[in-house]
């Protein structure tokens, strides 16, 4: 099934956009990372597919709908997010943020019922920190918060994520650990995930398609394949020496 | 599940705490009233009416006033702190209580110069006088704070609005000042130091009313609140209308330091100290939890700081001000220092 169809779209601040038109689409179950140079606008794609800000141009299909057309609470309901920036507060638990993933479902004081509770509790076991819940948030390590805030995303039960840098900050144990978690989650979960990273020769190992994306440039959609033995890379980037996948 | 059983017995030594704090409050003063007195009074027994005329007219009221200014002072620093995320975000920084001040300052000037009678001569209208103009001068501010609020979207620019909003206001509160009356300037000092005997009986109602209303509106923001400590970005992503919340709770928060304010001046601390010392007695973040103890422990320490401006042996009230200010600043440096 196709999730996620984008046509001609342009993506920018007020009325100026800062990238060609874009035309992607993605079927669910996929694993996608976003590679390219910092301020090539991963940030501003990103803002633009969660509906965070408006795209100059174009449209956004979720889902087989037009992406402005949905309520707060239905984009809630199918979009995920994961950030770099981390929620700072001194008495915050791991079992508090993560159940704040179920807001879109809960009545207006937030209350977590049964079916509420199940979906936390296994939120918290596919991510491997149920031994945390009872933790301040605070107190854990980077890679932990990490785990923290996807099994938040995992509780807002969503057929698509976003994660924006999920592997910067951590160590090289922990970023195989959450390739892998993601790839489990788009193939065993049908998830579709969508990331942004810097971890090239890693994320080869575990992604299905790479978005590039550079400064004024098309961005191009790649199979990982084509992608190795190849100079796509080099060319795309405008790099001097040969990259050897 | 332990900790939810620690914060029970808290809950329950501390609404008994209250309960002492507010006897206390009525028995403790420049005459000391014996219990049973108190009781036969309060029962409504054929009393000394002294006794009575004390009690019933001026202590009473003066509690009632402190609890429901406690109250509403920590809910509103809460609302701030956590809008702003933010330890030392509270209404005063907003320049909320300097628009209050500025507007007691001009109702001062207009009577002193236009009307040529200083506005404490004016008995009864005094009073009603500054409350009106310090109400309207927080509300001035308020609704200035809340056009740039949909304007800017980062927090941290709208608290450099405010902060200069407030040195505006107290600028121009200085200019007025220069050109009252000496008699008023006393009146405006007098006003500064924050009290809770001006509400008295005749208006504790219209101002106990007001509150509760910006309590109840406050009980009702938990959930969002809760979501916002994640950060506007996640706040966002789960479907929370971020720039309607942050108005409701500049509102909220706003309106009711606008009534205590006009009432009884501007008090500081409260609201940036109660919050901090109910997140660490009670060990949580969940605005479900926080919202309604910080109302009780806001209501608490005002009660005894309300005791502590009226010890036996001082001949009349300290001004509540100094009082705060002595429990609260050390608090919030305590609070600094815990945090890193």
């Amino acid at each position: 099934m196709e999730v996620l169809k984008v046509k001609d779209l342009h993506i920018g601040y007020r009325d100026k956009a800062i990238l060609p038109p874009i035309n992607v689409s993605l079927n669910e179950g996929n694993l996608i990372a976003l590679i390219g140079p910092n301020g090539a606008g991963k940030s501003t794609l990103f803002k633009t597919l969660t509906a965070y800000i408006k795209p100059v141009s174009g449209s956004i299909e979720l889902m087989g709908k037009e992406l402005s057309s949905y309520s707060a609470k239905e984009k809630a309901m199918l979009i995920g997010l994961v950030l770099t920036e981390r929620p700072d507060d001194m008495f915050l638990k791991v079992y508090d943020v993560v159940s704040s993933g179920r807001c879109p479902y809960t009545n207006f004081f937030g209350k977590i019922e049964k079916d509420d509770e199940n979906i936390i509790q296994e939120s918290l076991e596919i991510v491997g920190i149920n031994q945390l819940k009872d933790r301040y948030f605070n107190t854990l390590s980077d890679g932990e918060k990490q785990k923290v805030m996807i099994a938040k995303t995992l509780a807002q039960d969503t057929p698509i994520i976003f994660m924006d840098e999920p592997t910067a900050f951590i160590d090289y144990p922990s970023k195989i650990e959450l390739f892998s978690l993601m790839k489990m989650l788009t193939k065993e979960r049908n998830k579709t995930i969508i990331f942004s990273s810097h971890d090239l020769e890693l994320l080869l190992r575990y992604t299905d398609d790479i978005w590039l994306i550079s400064k004024g440039k098309q961005l191009i959609s790649a199979k990982k394949d084509d992608l190795i033995g190849n100079d796509i890379l080099k060319e795309y980037f405008n790099l001097k020496e040969d990259i050897k996948i | 599940m332990t900790r939810n059983k620690i914060n029970i017995s808290i809950l329950i030594a501390i609404i008994f705490l209250g309960i002492l704090l507010f006897i206390i409050n009525l028995l403790v003063g420049s005459v000391a009233i014996p219990f049973t007195d108190l009781f036969d009074v309060l029962c409504g027994k054929k009393s000394n009416p002294t006794v009575a005329t004390i009690v019933l007219d001026y202590r009473l009221p003066q509690a009632v006033t402190a609890i429901y200014a406690g109250a509403a002072l920590s809910v509103a620093g809460l609302l701030m702190q956590t809008l702003f995320r933010n330890p030392l975000a509270d209404p005063s920084m907003l320049g909320i209580s300097s628009g209050a001040g500025l507007g007691v300052a001009i109702i001062i000037l207009m009577t002193g110069v236009l009307g040529g009678s200083a506005l404490s001569t004016m008995g009864i209208w005094s009073n009603l006088g500054v409350s009106l103009a310090a109400f309207a001068g927080a509300t001035l501010v308020l609704m200035l704070i809340l056009g740039f609020s949909s304007r800017v979207r980062n927090m941290t620019t709208l608290i450099i609005i405010g902060l200069m909003i407030s040195y505006l206001a107290g600028s121009m509160t200085d200019i007025m000042k220069f050109f009252s009356m000496k008699e008023d300037i006393h009146a405006f000092v007098i006003w500064g130091m924050g009290s809770y005997s001006a509400v008295g009986t005749s208006k504790l109602m219209f101002f106990s009313t007001s509150i509760t209303l910006g309590l109840f509106a406050s009980l009702f923001m938990s959930k969002n609140l809760n979501i916002l400590l994640l950060g506007d970005l996640y706040a966002d992503n789960l479907g929370l209308n971020v720039k309607r919340n942050s108005i409701f709770i500049i509102l909220i928060s706003g309106y009711l330091t606008a009534i205590v304010t006009a009432y009884c001046g501007p008090i500081a601390f409260l609201g940036l100290a109660i919050p901090h010392m109910t997140r660490f007695i009670f060990k949580t973040s969940d605005h479900r939890i926080l919202v309604p103890t910080v109302m009780l422990i806001g209501m608490i320490v005002s009660l005894l700081c309300n005791i502590i401006a009226r010890m036996p042996g001082l001949e009349g009230n300290l001004p509540i001000n100094a009082v705060t200010a002595f429990i609260g600043a050390p608090v919030v440096i305590w609070v600094i220092l815990r945090k890193r």
